[in-house]
């Protein structure tokens, strides 16, 4: 689906993209995610970075990307770096790097990704402390409002965002969606649905997401992004937010 | 062998088997021993392993406990009693724990008093989760004789090294309330604790059980006694269960129970529960809820004027200060009246209760009769008891069950087989013993009844699991359980944490994810379970505790309501976990209504006079229907009701579903436009838990839909959208593309994304220490415990259908929670034409009806393509906002246009 003639949402993925940039674009992978759930007591099988690793493989052979850029929260503990989010990390890169022959791997931090800092010499990897810049393309995590004026489209993860959709016969479901809208001052804003296989993701139907994403308390509506659900294989656009809270 | 006994022992024979200070004691006591105990005094003396099923007040703890006291005493004469324990009894009820520690120690002290010579004294001691810290160093310095204890720490002492130095002495089991272990999980593991408990000794135990009735009794004795080498061990079975007479009745509140208003059946139940209580001087309540129980107190007291000193509530979320009051009370018989759920059901002692009511179905012969029994506390009294109904559907479920505890025709209870998450948690605790071969530590485990079966291949798979064998070598050292060497086959220890899992999460009973309800003032109300919260959107109005509340929103972990009072609820209340109606009495149930409806045909036509009477309640039943009436415990009130609830039945849609009929009605719920197709398929839950998945399954891929169902003891509904009305020959094709299905895997195939596959799901994880509550010595916040249990599902499937706890899954819903078999014998009944079917169309559905569809466990069969669904969601949301179907399709084509490269 494309959202404008250079950027793209590729269909049934929770990727986008940048034809400019030669670049595709994801966020919050939350890497290590089952190892720090195991340190809690629950022992889930390892499966978020294999299908990662599946999500990014099918992105990389429909456009041919070199670069990849992450958009925040590569990992998922905040305040240490666990070894098993090591393991992973590493594991992802070199996973990039070999198997997929990706040039660039470029990461936007996000408030789960402290301590990143030192991994960035060792696996060469380019590390943003916050807000970035590239070409006409502002990207942001999301936990806290853009500060810049510059770029044309803004894009950030963080929220994870789905919406909850009626069944017909008494039940929701949770939809990962990309939520596409206008800034109030003429800019493009594109939130990115999680990468991570374990989050289901907030129904920004339901939810006031200004309070996680301060973007949407002056900045920009909630209610008037249009929601892109990620169907199987293809993408699908279901309205604006507005439109669903009383569904 | 198990052996029947017949012949009660002499009066002599039996006491004189006994040592002569007990003897005396008893004497003087009691005078005679009571039916049960003729049998049990001599075998427990000759080392005999017995089963006693007698109801309360026949001395069935002296049954058990007489021969052991006199053994011990015996040993004390010889100077042979040391400080070690010889008996261990377990109970599943703390509070019965207390009673029995009690029932000891006063008896022995008054033994002794009649004694002058100086012997060492019998000590009896208590261990459950109430016992502290200090009083547990003392037993592990000077151990009881008798050790009275629940079958959690029973498992948890069997993994304490010092302690269990002090049961290597151990000669008797005492297993009391053997009829609410033999049926789940929680005895199955108490079964496991046994058998370890003999490995620890070296040698063979005597057992004792205990309960109310079981049937088959046979199946009982094998699972007290397990199997020893391929073989049954020996127990003898004593059968006092009816030795106590019953007396009770079916009430009606009303006089016509399907027309009159709730707050007339409610203002008359309450008078009629009044009128009980002021007849006699103790009066004991049942119903089946712990909310159901607030209610009735609440309501007694306010509309009677009783306080707290004369009617009191008895139930598990009440603290424990408050039910040992309660009980006291009872005991020195200064309530009037006690309200129970189920905690007031077991042998504790209560004193003397004149009358037991019980407020809507128990849903088992067995249940009914525990109840009702509890009243009439000695022996040769008769317990009397009320039955009062609350519905239509109740009516003729409580009048079959008492009448088939008269005729004495019980239900049969079934105990899971080879479930994989109890084992996990005992070979965890086996592990930290010492090394085990494999080989080993197998036959052990299959000298339990649950699992004399057990495959080797099953067995590797959990060890395989345990072991940590799932993931990649870096991981074994956080996942792995126990340490396991593949060439040597042998398992043992492995890591420091081990021991703090088991200690701190072994047990089998389920912790639900609850949610809690607060009002937006941050008052709270109550807890709901994760599943319901999907269920409600904002405006959504649900009813907790009694009233109802609307939903605003959720949060993590919380959900927001306001109050609601007046308005009326628009989802359907939540009935995941109530107790399923038995097959037996399902069944007898069809029977009588085949009965009732065989004799009503005659009177029941089309002609003007008849349906004018039907519609004004007044029609009359004649002889041939009086008769069928007449032979049931019912009231009159009960009597008009039932005959006008099948007459109603019978003029709107011609037939009342029976044994031999399952009646199948499409129609539809004017209120919201969904069509519905009600099956009156009257077996009980269990199997109506698999049939109605079974049909919803082929409808659903036939109409390519997703299917809701709604499924009750007395039948299913399946609803689909406004737009899929579901077509009478369709139902029919449907049945005829069942045959010579594997419907096994039919099912298999389509549950996986339910509602109650998740949730059997995430409870045999944490059963098998997959999720585990606490971990390193903490406790796990639920916050942090919660992976959304769909997603942890669709995780784990990626390990393939072997993963034991995934195998246990499927095990327990195809086994415990549905009755596969028999749903197969009514598939086959209904192709073969041994069973047979009736397909009507009804504008509004029939009075038989209403029940499964505003009641019931409700879940959602979605339609196989993934992508096709999700088409499905969208297209609705978008015609729901007004977007026009040429729009929807526009919208898609431009989807579709592919990416380009």
């Amino acid at each position: 689906m494309k959202l404008s003639k250079n950027v793209e949402i590729l269909d049934g993925l929770p990727v986008i993209r940048i034809r400019s940039l030669s670049a595709i674009v994801c966020t919050d992978l939350h890497l290590g995610y089952e190892g720090v759930m195991a340190d809690n007591g629950t022992f889930l099988p390892k499966v978020n970075l294999k299908k990662i690793k599946d999500t990014l493989k099918i992105a990389e052979e429909i456009t041919g990307a070199k670069r990849i850029i992450v958009d925040g929260d590569i990992k998922n503990e905040f305040s240490k770096v666990h070894v098993e989010e090591f393991n992973e990390f590493r594991e992802f890169v070199e996973y990039l790097k070999g198997d997929l022959g990706v040039k660039e791997i470029t990461l936007i931090k996000g408030n789960h990704d402290n301590f990143i800092d030192r991994l960035k010499e060792p696996l060469k990897i380019t590390v943003h402390r916050q807000e970035t810049l590239i070409d006409d393309f502002l990207f942001f995590h999301g936990e806290e409002a853009p500060m810049s004026k510059g770029g044309e489209l803004l894009i950030m993860g963080h929220v994870h965002p789905a919406i909850s959709v009626p069944n017909g016969i008494g039940k929701f479901e949770k939809l990962k969606c990309f939520l596409y809208g206008d800034l109030k001052d003429g800019r493009k804003l594109l939130v990115l649905p999680a990468m991570n296989y374990f989050a289901d993701g907030v129904s920004v139907n339901f939810e006031d997401i200004s309070k996680m994403a301060p973007v949407f308390r002056k900045l920009a509506d909630a209610d008037k992004m249009r929601a892109f659900c990620i169907g199987e294989g293809e993408t699908l656009d279901f309205g604006v937010i507005g439109d669903l809270r009383n569904l | 062998m198990i052996v029947s006994c017949k012949a009660p022992f002499s009066r002599e024979e039996s006491l004189g088997s006994l040592n002569q200070f007990i003897r005396v004691w008893f004497e003087k006591k009691y005078v005679n021993p009571t039916p049960p105990q003729l049998y049990s005094f001599k075998l427990v003396k000759e080392g005999k392993s017995i089963l006693i099923t007698a109801p309360t007040g026949s001395g069935k703890t002296f049954s058990a406990f007489m021969s052991i006291l006199s053994d011990l005493m015996n040993m004390s004469l010889e100077g042979k009693l040391e400080e070690k324990i010889y008996c261990i009894y377990v109970s599943p009820l703390r509070a019965l724990n207390n009673d029995v520690f009690k029932n000891l120690t006063e008896p022995l002290e008054d033994i002794y008093s009649g004694i002058s010579i100086d012997i060492k004294k019998i000590t009896v001691g208590i261990r459950t989760g109430d016992t502290k810290p200090s009083e547990r160093q003392r037993q592990l310095a000077h151990p009881p004789n008798i050790l009275v204890t629940t079958p959690e720490s029973l498992a948890i002492i069997l993994n304490s090294p010092k302690f269990a130095e002090n049961m290597k002495n151990v000669k008797y089991v005492v297993i009391d309330e053997l009829h609410e272990l033999a049926n789940n999980k929680r005895g199955v593991h108490l079964s496991l604790s046994i058998e370890r408990l003999v490995d620890l000794v070296g040698k063979e135990l005597i057992r004792v059980g205990m309960g109310a009735t079981l049937h088959p009794l046979d199946e009982a004795a094998r699972f007290l006694v397990g199997y020893r080498d391929g073989k049954e061990r020996d127990c003898h079975v004593v059968d006092a269960t009816w030795e106590k007479k019953l007396d009770f009745e079916v009430i009606c509140p009303v006089k016509d129970i399907i027309n009159a208003r709730d707050e007339k059946i409610e203002n008359s139940i309450y008078k009629i529960i009044n009128d009980i209580i002021k007849k006699n001087k103790t009066t004991l309540v049942f119903t089946n809820t712990r909310s159901g129980t607030e209610r009735v107190v609440y309501n007694l007291s306010k509309r009677f004027g009783y306080d707290e000193q004369a009617i009191a509530a008895h139930h598990g979320s009440l603290s424990r200060e408050t039910r040992l009051e309660v009980e006291e009370m009872l005991k020195k018989g200064k309530l009037k009246c006690a309200v129970s759920s189920t905690s007031l059901e077991l042998g504790l002692d209560i004193g003397s209760i004149d009358n037991v009511v019980q407020l809507g179905s128990p849903k088992s012969v067995a249940r009914a009769v525990q109840r009702i029994g509890r009243s009439g506390h000695r022996f040769n009294d008769v317990a009397r008891g009320e039955v009062i109904v609350t519905n239509r559907d109740d009516l003729v479920e409580c009048a079959v069950m008492l009448d088939s505890a008269i005729k004495r025709h019980l239900d049969s209870f079934s105990t899971p087989a080879n479930a994989m998450d109890v084992l996990a948690q005992h070979i965890v605790g086996m592990s930290l013993e010492k090394k085990w071969k494999v080989e080993d530590a197998l036959e052990l485990v299959r000298r339990a009844y649950a699992y004399r079966n057990l495959s080797v291949h099953d067995f590797d798979l959990l060890i395989k699991y345990l072991s940590g064998l799932y993931v990649g070598l870096e991981s074994r050292r956080v996942y792995g359980k126990i340490w396991y060497d593949e060439n040597e086959r042998a398992f043992g220890k492995r890591g420091k944490f081990a021991r703090l899992i088991y200690y701190l999460n072994l047990g089998t009973i389920p912790d639900e994810v609850s949610i809690d309800v607060l009002t937006k003032d941050s008052k709270w109300i109550g807890s709901i379970e994760e599943e319901f919260l999907a269920r409600l959107k904002p405006g959504d109005i649900f009813v907790l505790g009694g009233k109802p509340y609307r939903f605003e929103y959720a949060r993590i972990m919380k959900c927001y309501v306001s109050d609601a009072a007046g308005e009326i609820p628009t989802i359907p209340p939540w009935f995941s976990e109530q107790l399923p109606l038995t097959y037996e009495l399902a069944i007898n149930i069809g029977k009588f209504r085949s009965l009732l409806s065989t004799a009503m045909g005659h009177s029941i036509n089309k002609n003007q006079e008849v349906i004018k009477k039907i519609v004004k309640g007044t029609l009359t039943p004649d002889a041939e229907c009086r008769k069928v009436l007449d032979a049931m415990p019912m009231d009159q009130n009960s009597k008009t009701s039932v005959f006008n609830y099948f007459a109603e039945q019978l003029l709107f849609a011609g037939y009342v579903p029976t044994d031999k009929l399952v009646l199948i009605e499409t129609t539809e719920d004017d209120n919201d436009g969904k069509n519905i197709v009600v099956f009156h398929s009257l077996y009980g839950r269990r199997v109506n838990d698999a049939l109605s998945r079974i049909f919803a399954i082929v409808l659903a891929e036939m109409y390519d839909v997703d299917i809701g169902i709604n499924i009750n003891d007395n039948g299913f509904a399946l609803f689909t959208d406004e737009n899929t009305k579901i077509g009478k020959n369709d139902v029919s094709k449907a049945i005829g593309m069942l045959k010579g299905i594997d419907v096994e895997n039919l099912l298999k195939t389509n549950i996986r994304r339910t509602e109650m596959m998740r949730r059997r799901f995430r409870y045999c994880a944490a059963r098998s220490f997959m999720v585990l509550r606490n971990y390193k010595g903490r406790k796990i916040s639920v916050r942090k415990q919660q992976v959304n249990s769909a997603l942890l599902l669709k995780s784990v499937e990626e390990l393939g259908e072997d993963f034991p706890v995934l195998k246990e899954t499927y095990r327990e819903i195809f086994e415990d929670v549905m009755d596969l078999p028999r749903a197969k014998e009514i598939i086959e009944g209904l192709i073969s034409g041994n069973l047979s079917y009736r397909i009507i169309e009804t504008k509004l559905p029939s009075p038989f009806s209403h029940g499964v569809i505003t009641f019931g466990e409700a879940d959602v069969i979605m339609m196989k393509d993934r992508r096709k669904h999700i088409r499905e969601l969208h297209k609705r949301v978008l015609s729901k906002i007004g977007v026009s179907k040429n729009e929807i399709k526009q919208k898609r084509r431009n989807i579709r246009r592919p990416s380009g490269n």
